[in-house]
């Protein structure tokens, strides 16, 4: 192919080459170390003059370390007189990041709950005291919260106090005491700006978490689906898939899975998850139908009751829980449970992006999830050889070669969309 | 409990790369560091959170580029508050940056090589940074890769009072640069100090090694002070000593600015017997290393940050730090 060259950053090496294989064309070579003080180094071996470049980088493994070495490259192609520099993310960096867990009069519920997976915070040569004071004050870790609300900054309103600040710092947030709202930054625009600055032309990625974070770009923004791949892998795969049912684990992707059941003509569940105070919600209220299974949890001086529903009938049917990203892995494990209770007899979890971070591994390992689907959008041999029989890994190569190869040869992209390839 | 809020004021933040240091600004401009704080999730993403409201303020985030392991983990997290604090309408965002990242990756030394302290400059500008504060930049010139105001402040007043100070026999002693290119600021030191300088050149194989050593100058029963801005595997450093201690010195001493101290650097500095001693300033965490090293010792510039910050918010002129360490 003309004028075309395909990178890889370190971080998923074995897709560049299978996206090389598909296009045909020898991998580019770059060599990316670390200097001894811990600076990324990257040397581009083979010219780039007026060329079309391809960088692969997906935002897993050491994310910051991958991101700024995609940075750097896509900075050094463009003073070595790239033509085109396009990134090529399959698993987008930030395009995830939660809020802080608020209840309904906008306190933080963070002081006391425990870390799903503790946060682990990089302290250079600094004294232990520091470090634990970092990691007890404030975030957590907790797929299961509302993680779907990122689209621009969620502006709070600043209420002064006198004691504002040092109440927020020892976490003591009463019920009474107005203060100010603790948020957490959200980094779509900064990460879509970052690489805007650092000379990309073009951006690839797949199945973005929030379809809004292309309008964050200046630049255009090529969010390809692995639906298609994951409907192909339902119909061949799933025995009597037509009486099997759709299950979103949470109310955020229940757009993308009511779409999987509408092409396949499936029937479709849905769970939802809600946080309330107690004396906001009385269980007995409400619909024993609807109530599956109600936890208090003890959080500051609230008690916040999180109830987890099921919308919709799964009794003797075959489950396929549908997801775009699946990180610690607590929504999708507590979601197969929720289902098995509710007499499913077989949970597929057909995720996209299977990161698995923490203990997310030991997790499903003991999980009530019989398979679980990913894609090799972020390196799977590790996971493959712990999870054995249970992980089973489709190849999103094929459709990241042929957008390549179209948007290389000016073709439209759209048909990736509905067809795949 | 309704207290006015004092309008447009200072609001310290600090990264997870030096604590220890925005501790001591804070002390000494009389506030408390700003609750922001950045976590990593498992995911290995970083998260910032802002407990505290920045409208309107002052905000100056202070994030040295250090850390092995960790050096884009602190880039990332300084990017990403300084963008939540242009997300929380400051009137003003200034990047404190004792150490520049990516300093020495200043210009396209072969082909298709990244210009990283260009693109760390266009990032910081980017993610809404108005101004910078930094020290010692390995090259000044660094300073025009930004379309922002740079405050590149100099240790070098820090540094000659702990020549006064704590090299006893200074007035016995020359001052040596250890590579032509910094033969510049060490002649600046001598020249203020009423001292004869040498310098020491050398021929480099590859990055990070040295071949050969030749010395410029009479270094004969006199006091060695090493000066240079980085020392970062020390190897360069150590073989300076050596070519020193051969050629008749009495004793050697060096002072860099930014410690980084990399590798097996403190290894390397311990079994040394020609390096007397290593005083670096607290531009990075030096407390570990002291631990491991008797020889190593801080020069505090916290003062100096300090004093610029205190100017910089108060419309002041910032040069006279330049010529004048505060205490």
């Amino acid at each position: 192919m003309r004028d075309l060259i395909v990178l890889s950053g370190s971080s998923n090496p074995q897709l560049t080459a299978r996206i090389c294989k598909q296009l045909g064309v020898p991998k580019g070579e770059v060599i990316s170390t670390k200097f001894a003080n811990g600076e990324t180094s990257v040397t581009v071996v083979d010219s780039v003059r007026e060329k079309d470049v391809y960088i692969v980088q997906s935002g897993c493994g050491h994310t910051n370390d991958n991101f700024f070495e995609l940075l750097i490259m896509i900075s050094a192609c463009k003073t070595a007189s790239a033509k085109r520099v396009t990134a090529v993310l399959p698993l987008f960096p930030y395009s995830r990041q939660p809020d802080l867990p608020y209840n309904k009069n906008g306190y933080s519920v963070n002081g006391k709950r425990e870390f799903d997976s503790s946060p682990g915070t990089p302290i250079p040569n600094s004294t232990a005291s520091e470090s634990t004071d970092y990691l007890t004050s404030s975030v957590v870790k907790d797929t299961s919260n509302d993680m779907r609300k990122s689209t621009l900054i969620n502006q709070p309103v600043p209420t002064p106090t006198a004691s504002s600040s040092s109440s927020l710092l020892n976490n003591n947030n009463t019920d009474d005491s107005p203060t100010y709202k603790e948020w957490i930054a959200q980094s779509g625009t900064l990460v879509a700006n970052l690489l805007t600055t650092a000379g990309a032309d073009h951006i690839i990625t797949m199945d973005l978490h929030d379809p809004q974070f292309q309008g964050f770009f200046d630049i255009p923004v090529d969010n390809l689906y692995s639906k298609p791949l994951l409907q192909h892998y339902i119909a061949n795969n799933i025995p009597d898939f037509q009486n099997a049912v759709v299950v979103s684990p949470d109310s955020g992707g229940a757009k993308r899975a009511i779409a999987v059941a509408d092409q396949l003509g499936m029937s479709f569940a849905l769970i939802h998850k809600e946080r309330r105070y107690r004396k906001l919600i009385n269980p007995t209220t409400l619909d024993q139908s609807l109530l599956i299974s109600s936890t208090i949890t003890p959080s500051n001086s609230n008690k916040v009751i999180a109830t987890t529903m099921l919308v919709g009938d799964v009794a003797g049917k075959v489950c396929v829980l549908i997801d775009d990203l699946v990180d610690t892995s607590y929504t999708i494990t507590r979601a197969a449970s929720l289902l098995k209770d509710q007499g499913a007899t077989y949970v597929y979890a057909l995720v996209t992006h299977g990161v698995f971070s923490g203990d997310a591994i030991n997790r499903i390992n003991d999980s009530a999830i019989d398979k679980i689907i990913t894609t090799t959008s972020t390196p799977q041999d590790g996971h493959a050889k712990q999870l054995g029989t249970k992980l089973e890994v489709l190849d999103v190569s094929r459709i990241l070669a042929e957008a390549i190869r179209r948007i290389n040869n000016g073709e439209s992209v759209s048909m990736l969309f509905e067809h795949g390839w | 409990m309704t207290v006015t809020k004092k309008k447009n004021s200072i609001k310290l933040l600090c990264g997870n790369s030096h604590p220890d240091l925005g501790e001591q600004i804070a002390r000494r401009l009389g506030i408390e560091v700003s609750n922001v704080k950045a976590y990593q999730y498992s995911n290995m993403e970083t998260a910032v959170s802002i407990g505290e409201s920045l409208r309107d303020e002052d905000v100056y985030i202070l994030q040295s580029g250090c850390g092995e392991t960790a050096i884009n983990d602190f880039l990332m997290e300084l990017l990403i508050m300084i963008h939540a604090c242009k997300s929380a309408s400051a009137r003003r965002i200034t990047a404190v940056i004792p150490s520049f990242p990516y300093a020495r990756q200043d210009r396209k030394d072969k082909s298709r090589a990244p210009i990283t302290a260009k693109l760390i400059a266009n990032l910081l500008t980017t993610a809404g940074c108005n101004h910078v504060i930094t020290m010692d930049l390995h090259a000044s010139q660094i300073q025009g890769f930004f379309n922002i105001p740079v405050d590149n402040l100099y240790a070098e007043p820090s540094v000659l009072r702990y020549i006064r100070e704590r090299i006893i026999d200074w007035k016995e002693a020359i001052i040596v640069s250890p590579d032509a290119g910094g033969a510049k600021r060490a002649a600046a030191l001598a020249d203020e100090l009423d001292l004869n300088f040498a310098l020491i050149h050398k021929e480099r194989a590859r990055a990070n090694e040295v071949s050969r050593m030749v010395l410029v100058g009479d270094v004969t029963d006199k006091v060695c002070i090493l000066v240079d801005d980085i020392a970062d595997t020390c190897s360069t450093l150590v073989k300076a000593a050596d070519t020193l201690l051969n050629s008749g010195a009495r004793r050697v001493v060096s002072i860099v600015t930014h410690g980084i101290l990399s590798d097996s650097a403190i290894e390397r500095i311990n079994s040394g017997i020609s390096l007397d001693s290593l005083a670096c300033t607290n531009s990075m965490p030096q407390v570990s290393n002291r631990r491991q090293s008797s020889k190593i010792d801080v020069i505090d510039i916290s003062g100096t940050l300090a004093e610029a910050i205190r100017r910089l918010h108060n419309g002041e002129s910032v040069s006279y730090l330049f010529k004048n360490a505060p205490l």
